[in-house]
């Protein structure tokens, strides 16, 4: 089953006579449960393609669909509402709230919608996550991988139809790294996830089962990898 | 700093505030100062030292040669000759108590006789270990400067914080490249100094100008009151200037030096790394906001919770002065229904105009009758005022009074116990005798001019309620002679006829039985008052008429009243004469001008508040970028957004509202305690449109520098933020 699709997806920067174009025609679709890593050296447009994916940034040209959503149509209160149920981000520096516990961040995109959260769904993030002596504790308190995790959970609370994570591992030393790519599986296999990785480093890369690659804002490799999750 | 014009705006202002405080403060010392100078010169002379008796030619000689005299005068201290006495005036006050007994012992005159203007010389900081009177004028003043300079410090200090704050991160790489934190400090300071220059120079201007307007309307206010007062003329002087500029220099320089020294201490990582953005180190809770407005609610108080630091100044600021102006506001409204229950309105239909009549006795007053046949006059009453004594015995006091205890309350100052019973107080109020004859008649009995009038009516005097007395007799009525004694001499006495016991009191201005309870108040005609008046004596030195015009007179008609009194007075004796309406305007006008210099300081307090709160607003693009990207990162919506910042804004103007009420009322209730007024009629006359209007003007600034924050934040780019990590 079809997740997203981009079709003609083009975003191009700055004033007209300085236009610096990041994504050319960007053609991709990914199915439901897939985990797909996107690669490519600095510049070459995965970030930017993330958060078109995200709804953080708009695509110049082109149709993003996901999950029956067609990006471009979201007025700002639609797409803030869609990034709350509908993609989880995962980002490098965390991005947790740091004046509320790491609780409250993971429950923050239901209790923005007023929902209560499904405990036992919570506990099992939680707690296959291995956060569940830090919920009380303000994400300042915690290492780099404690806070990723918390992220990570925060991402999946909403089961959403995307997990968009930009370079997560990239703030962490190997330990970590490896374990939050295991969690990342993990998340994947359990929870029947879609998750898009973006990342530069191969190694990251290897673990997904379809890799894409990136050059001046065009994808010049879509692999996939035959590997057990 | 320069190019950060919101956080630079709000370092003027700081600056700005500060300097016309302190300019204010030292120009009104200045001029209190020289002010106290020339009343004492004018009330002890501008000596500096004297010498008692007349030296001889020759030792005056002596004196008059001495290097550091300036001037010696001789004169006479009191009546007598051997009262002569030499002043001395030097060059320079620094040489009197050095120099005095030199010249003494030249001139040949003993210690002793020497004395010391003390009090002028202290006015020149010239203390002598032999005056031990407590000279508080400078004391006091370093007091008060001090704690203006250190209450600036903390309040601006947090100002030059938040600027240089946002200096951070080029800090963090001067550092990295070989700058010390010496250097660092120096450019910080540098920087704030090149701000603060113009706004301290236009402050102390405008503090000049402000302590000239003040002194004027001193003048204005208590030369009304006190029409003797020597008048004091606005000075300046060069060196207050310069020590004024010093103070805010140095009041500036600390509250720029403390932050400075914080950020020089920074290691160049920390500098570099520093996103400023708002943590908190341990969790908080606002339940409140949480409960009222769910997670914006949450997410503001937290937000809040973190800026704690940044907001003090605007916290403590908008507390203190949203107390002061309604604390200032409730005073003057309970003291207006106050003057105007037991002073305005209780004496409205008594008199218009009041004329004393100076050091003259009521029996040779000729013009009474000419005033009373004026056709603008509906009633004057020419009366004196005059003490004696008299004792009330024990068979004499009244049931209601005895049920009360009789005199078991009154004070021995009041009352002294004798053999015969209990020595009183007696107020005698003379009235010229057609006067009395009207008020024999307004009381009930046969007009004559051959005895007094007892006013018969004591307060009980267990209930402290003084706006709700209650009245009882004072003595039984079966006495037809009153014996009236010289206070002093009680045993001069002299009897009186009595016509009548009255409760009602002769319509004068004067109110009897409101220190001293037990007081017994005689009414006499003048005609009467010559018999007693060798034996009784104790009349007071001046006579006054209380003139009733018509109703309803206008201003002009009193005025037009009051100038023909004068005409028929001004032959034979020297008057001074008020004016109802005119007096009430005067203590509306005192009273709107204690109000409006009150009120400015609350709003200068105001302002800085608002100007920390501006500050932190405008920088909300900085320091709190990070923060709603995230927000709106996990799905917070723009209106979402919006309504955190509204209910942050909501907390910041609110809380001063919300601390600063409950000290208020209980003030408010303990003056209502103390001053017997109730609360309905307080409610009734609550000065509730200033302070709605000071509160408006203050949550209109604060919702202002809100929505400039709100304006500022929601054009950030989401991408932008979350690809921009370092925030660098």
């Amino acid at each position: 089953m079809e997740i997203l699709k981009c079709e003609g997806v083009c975003k191009i920067y700055g004033s007209p006579g300085n236009e610096v174009t990041a994504l050319r025609d960007i053609d991709l679709s990914v199915d439901a449960g897939e985990f797909v890593a996107v690669m490519g050296a600095s510049g070459s447009g995965k970030s930017t393609l993330l958060h078109i994916l995200g709804t953080v940034d708009k695509a110049t040209k082109g149709t993003v669909m996901v999950d029956g959503t067609n990006l471009s149509s979201l007025n700002p209160t639609q797409a803030a509402i869609f990034r709350r149920r509908k993609v989880g981000l995962v980002y490098q520096f965390y991005n947790l709230i740091p004046t509320l516990t790491v609780r409250e961040n993971i429950l923050m995109p239901l209790t923005l919608d007023k929902k209560k959260p499904n405990k036992e769904y919570f506990e099992e993030i939680v707690g296959s996550l291995g956060i569940t002596d830090k919920l009380d504790t303000l994400p300042g308190r915690l290492s780099g991988g404690q806070q990723q995790r918390a992220a990570i959970a925060r991402s999946l609370i909403y089961r959403p139809a995307l997990l968009l994570a930009d370079e997560p591992t990239g703030n962490l030393d190997q330990k970590n790294s490896r374990e939050i790519l295991d969690l990342l599986k993990l998340s994947c296999r359990s929870f029947r996830q879609t998750i898009i990785l973006i990342t530069h480093d191969e190694k990251a890369a290897l673990e997904a089962e379809r890799i894409i690659t990136l050059e001046d804002g065009r994808i010049i490799s879509d692999e996939k990898r035959r590997q057990s999750l | 700093m320069r190019n950060r014009h919101s956080t630079g705006l709000s370092v003027i202002i700081a600056a700005f505030i500060s300097a016309l405080l302190l300019s204010l403060l030292c120009g009104m010392f200045y001029n209190m100062w020289k002010y106290e100078i020339e009343r004492i010169i004018l009330e002890e002379g501008g000596w500096q030292s004297r010498i008692a008796g007349l030296p001889n030619q020759e030792a005056m000689e002596s004196i008059k040669n001495f290097a550091t005299i300036k001037d010696v005068v001789v004169h006479e201290a009191g009546t007598q000759e051997e009262t002569m006495v030499v002043d001395l005036y030097f060059y320079h006050m620094g040489n009197v108590l050095e120099d005095t007994p030199k010249i003494a012992r030249l001139a040949g005159i003993s210690e002793e006789d020497l004395t010391y203007h003390y009090e002028l010389l202290a006015m020149y900081l010239i203390r002598d270990s032999r005056d031990k009177a407590p000279r508080l004028v400078f004391p006091l003043f370093l007091l008060i400067m001090t704690m203006a300079s250190v209450s600036l410090v903390v309040i601006i200090h947090n100002a030059f914080a938040l600027t240089m704050n946002e200096r951070i991160h080029h800090l963090g790489i001067l550092s990295s490249i070989g700058a010390t934190p010496r250097q660092i400090r120096a450019c910080l300071m540098k920087e704030s100094a090149s701000l603060c220059v113009l706004p301290v120079m236009a402050g102390n201007l405008l503090g000049i100008l402000l302590s000239m307007i003040l002194l004027h309307m001193i003048n204005a206010l208590l030369g009304s009151q006190f029409p003797q007062r020597h008048e004091s003329v606005f000075g300046y002087h060069p060196l207050v200037l310069s020590g004024t500029i010093l103070v805010t220099v140095v009041t500036i320089g600390i509250s720029a030096w403390l932050p400075a020294r914080k950020l020089s201490r920074l290691t160049p990582l920390e500098a570099i790394k520093n996103t400023e953005e708002l943590h908190l180190k341990r969790r908080k809770h606002s339940p409140i906001l949480t409960c009222f407005f769910g997670m914006e609610g949450k997410l503001a108080g937290n937000g809040l919770k973190a800026q704690k630091k940044a907001l003090r100044t605007s916290s403590w600021s908008l507390s203190l002065s949203f107390m002061a102006f309604t604390l200032m506001y409730c005073f003057f409204t309970l003291s207006e229904i106050s003057t105007r229950e037991t002073y305005f309105e209780k004496y409205q239909n008594l008199w218009d105009i009041m004329v004393t009549i100076k050091d003259k006795d009521i029996d040779s007053f000729q013009e009474a009758q000419a005033i009373q046949e004026l056709s603008q006059v509906l009633r004057a009453i020419v009366y004196q005022k005059a003490w004696a004594k008299r004792i009330v015995t024990e068979e004499e006091i009244s049931e209601e009074m005895k049920e009360l205890g009789g005199f078991a309350h009154a004070s021995l100052k009041d009352v002294q116990k004798t053999p015969e019973g209990w020595m009183v107080n007696v107020p005698v109020i003379i009235m010229d005798d057609c006067s009395f004859l009207a008020y024999c008649e307004e009381i009930g009995i046969p007009p004559s001019l051959d005895g007094a009038v007892i006013q018969n009516r004591i307060r009980d005097v267990t209930n402290p309620d003084f706006r709700h007395p209650r009245y009882m007799p004072y003595i039984k009525t079966d006495n037809k002679v009153s014996i009236l004694r010289q206070p002093g001499r009680e045993a001069e006495a002299s009897k009186l006829p009595v016509l009548a016991y009255t409760e009602k009191a002769p319509a004068l201005r004067e109110e009897y039985g409101t220190l001293d309870y037990y007081e017994l108040v005689h009414i006499l005609p003048v005609s009467l008052w010559k018999e007693i008046k060798e034996k009784i004596g104790h009349g007071e030195k001046d006579t006054f008429i209380c003139v009733l015009a018509g109703e309803n007179a206008s201003r002009e008609e009193l005025n037009s009243l009051q100038e023909s009194i004068r005409r028929i007075t001004a032959n034979t004796c020297t008057t001074k004469s008020e004016n109802r309406i005119e007096e009430y305007e005067l203590n509306q006008k005192q009273i709107y001008g204690m109000k409006m210099i009150l009120g400015g300081f609350c709003m200068l307090l105001a302002i800085i508040g608002i100007g920390n709160i501006f500050s932190n607003t405008l920088g909300f693009v900085r320091q709190r970028r990070r923060e709603v990207a995230r927000y709106l990162s996990v799905g917070l919506t723009p209106k979402g957004l919006c309504r955190m910042f509204c209910i942050e804004g909501l907390a910041v103007a609110g809380r001063p509202v919300l601390l600063s009420l409950p000290p208020a009322a209980a003030a408010i209730g303990y003056m209502l305690k103390i001053s017997y007024l109730d609360v309905g009629e307080f409610l009734a006359e609550a000065p509730l449109p200033p302070i709605l209007a000071f509160t408006a003007a203050v949550w209109g600034a604060v919702a202002l520098a809100y929505y400039l924050g709100w304006r500022s934040v929601r054009k950030i780019s989401l991408a932008e933020v979350l690809k921009d990590d370092t925030m660098i």
